[in-house]
């Protein structure tokens, strides 16, 4: 973190992230495994159709999770 | 500056705690507690017996299958003498051995022709599947109703074994789990459902103290009080491939590994010193008993599905006179599943299952026992359909939602939520088709695949 060199004190804002952003955060791991082991295990039933939703499901997933994360750190930043 | 180092430190912390938090969280969840919670719901075999999951739930009566006071001993013709009669009566006399010849014919373009899931392989795959049970008659070799080659205990030099029932019944499962059931249930005899004939002779109920088989009769000692009720899982990886010889080779399977299991598990009972009559198909109704046994439930296939391995499984039986503890009837959302589902009615191409919303007394032919509540199949048609393939269809038991390879997890969230939730059942029947499960798999492929089989259930 740099220092300004105007003023000799720095706020720095601590936001607490509320309860149900870890409900959500728990949630959305408990699925990202639930279909990544879908997807590997229909592969290994012969069941590619199966297999492949649950690949797209997974990247959904991820795609989603880190775009979630990405906007939580934009509003966590102090404006300047 | 040391506060703001402090902040700083502060700041770091926080979110390294909010890190590691999460990072703990998702790895309990993912080492931990996703799989502890998925074994749950699957309820995984553990030593001699297969530990219910939490959703399939004792009764105590049947979920489907209510008798009236119609309900009689089924006179034991198979669905083989009742279609040859049927079809001469529709089509002329011949007419069978006209559809057997042609039927011959055909399967041999097909092998010449190298037809995928018909070649000489395929159908001799199948062939050798079934060489254990077709080498096997009611009441004599395999399924002998009296000892074939275990000492007694007495030629041993000691008395029979006793436990209290619940132990005793725990023994004969874990033995029944050894030589192949995937499922076992102990039901109470009831003479009902025992075939009023087989092989031209009767089958009657004696105050006699050992089974036998004479000339004229099957002789069942009313001592034999018990009933061994066994599921044995079908090959899915061959069972996908049907309506094939490769499909026909999972039939075959099932009932040889039927045909070993009981025998073996007959000679054990006996070598404890009781009595024991192995049956597969013959003898009596097996899905009856298996219903009472906890197995399944009656299915809109007017068969027995399973919660672990749905309806593809063989189910055989052993009478004794070995006092167990009875299990009871399960209840696992499967009636209410039916009654939306209709995907088995939908993809059998003969047009032989129900469609109907409810299952009724009303039967379909003299292949159905009438005095009991079901949907009831047209094996009619079934069996004609056999005839324009191998030997026989099994779609309907392929494309149940209940059929899935115990591979992934989400198969047992989804009967869990069924089984509690049944208004997600509609949703489920969509995403089973939308996943593409039911299909046929490629029947070349099963050759090359690495391994070749083993998704048994």
């Amino acid at each position: 973190m740099t220092m300004p060199s105007d003023t000799d004190t720095l706020t720095i804002t601590i936001r607490k992230r509320p309860w149900w952003f870890w409900v959500l955060a728990g949630l959305w791991v408990l699925l990202e495994v639930l279909f990544l082991q879908t997807a590997l295990a229909s592969a290994r039933e012969g069941e590619y159709r199966a297999a492949a939703i649950s690949w797209i499901a997974v990247g959904v997933l991820a795609a989603a999770g880190v775009l979630v994360g990405f906007l939580q750190g934009r509003s966590n930043t102090p404006a300047r | 500056m040391q506060g703001v180092d402090r902040n700083n430190n502060v700041e770091r912390e926080r979110k390294q705690t909010g890190r590691r938090a999460l990072l703990t969280a998702a790895g309990l969840i993912a080492a931990g507690g996703v799989p502890a919670a998925i074994s749950a719901l699957g309820g995984k075999p553990s030593g001699g017996s297969r530990k219910r999951a939490w959703w399939v739930k004792a009764v105590d009566r049947p979920t489907l299958g209510q008798k009236t006071g119609q309900f009689k001993r089924f006179s034991g013709d198979n669905i083989f003498v009742i279609y040859r009669q049927l079809k001469a009566q529709r089509d002329g006399a011949g007419s069978f051995e006209a559809e057997q010849a042609a039927k011959t014919k055909r399967l041999a373009g097909w092998m010449r022709d190298r037809k995928p899931g018909f070649r000489l392989p395929d159908h001799q795959l199948s062939e050798g599947a079934w060489t254990l049970m077709k080498s096997t008659e009611p009441g004599a070799g395999l399924l002998s109703w009296t000892r074939i080659a275990v000492n007694t205990p007495a030629e041993l030099g000691v008395g029979r074994h006793t436990a209290p029932p619940e132990e005793m019944a725990k023994t004969v499962k874990a033995a029944a789990r050894l030589y192949g059931a995937g499922l076992v249930g102990i039901a109470p005899m009831n003479e009902g459902y025992v075939n009023l004939r087989q092989e031209k002779k009767d089958i009657v109920f004696e105050d006699a103290e050992v089974p036998a088989v004479t000339d004229k009769k099957f002789v069942i000692p009313r001592t034999m009080k018990w009933v061994v009720s066994i599921a044995i899982p079908m090959d899915l990886d061959l069972l996908s491939r049907a309506p094939t010889s490769l499909g026909d080779a999972a039939t075959g399977l099932g009932y040889s590994h039927s045909a070993f299991t009981v025998a073996s598990l007959a000679e054990f009972i006996r070598g404890l010193g009781y009595q024991a009559i192995p049956s597969v198909n013959d003898t009596a109704l097996s899905v009856p008993f298996a219903v009472e046994a906890g197995i399944g439930e009656l299915s809109r296939l007017n068969k027995l599905v399973t919660p672990e391995f749905g309806p593809a499984v063989r189910l055989c039986k052993v009478f004794t006179d070995l006092p167990m503890a009875y299990d009871k009837p399960v209840d696992f959302g499967l009636v209410e599943f039916c009654r939306k589902c209709k995907k088995c009615a939908e993809s059998c191409p003969s047009g032989a299952l129900s469609f109907d919303d409810e299952p009724s007394f009303k039967t379909r032919g003299p292949w159905n026992n009438p005095g009991h509540k079901a949907w009831f199949e047209d094996s009619y048609l079934c069996f004609q359909h056999w005839q324009q393939v191998d030997n026989g269809c099994g779609i309907c038991l392929a494309s149940c939602p209940y059929t899935k390879a115990a591979q992934a997890w989400i198969h047992d969230v989804v009967k869990a939520t069924a089984s509690v939730a049944p208004a997600a059942d509609g949703l489920f029947r969509i995403m089973d088709n939308a996943l593409g499960y039911g299909r046929q798999h490629d029947p070349e492929q099963w050759w090359t695949r690495d391994p070749p089989s083993g998704a048994r259930g």
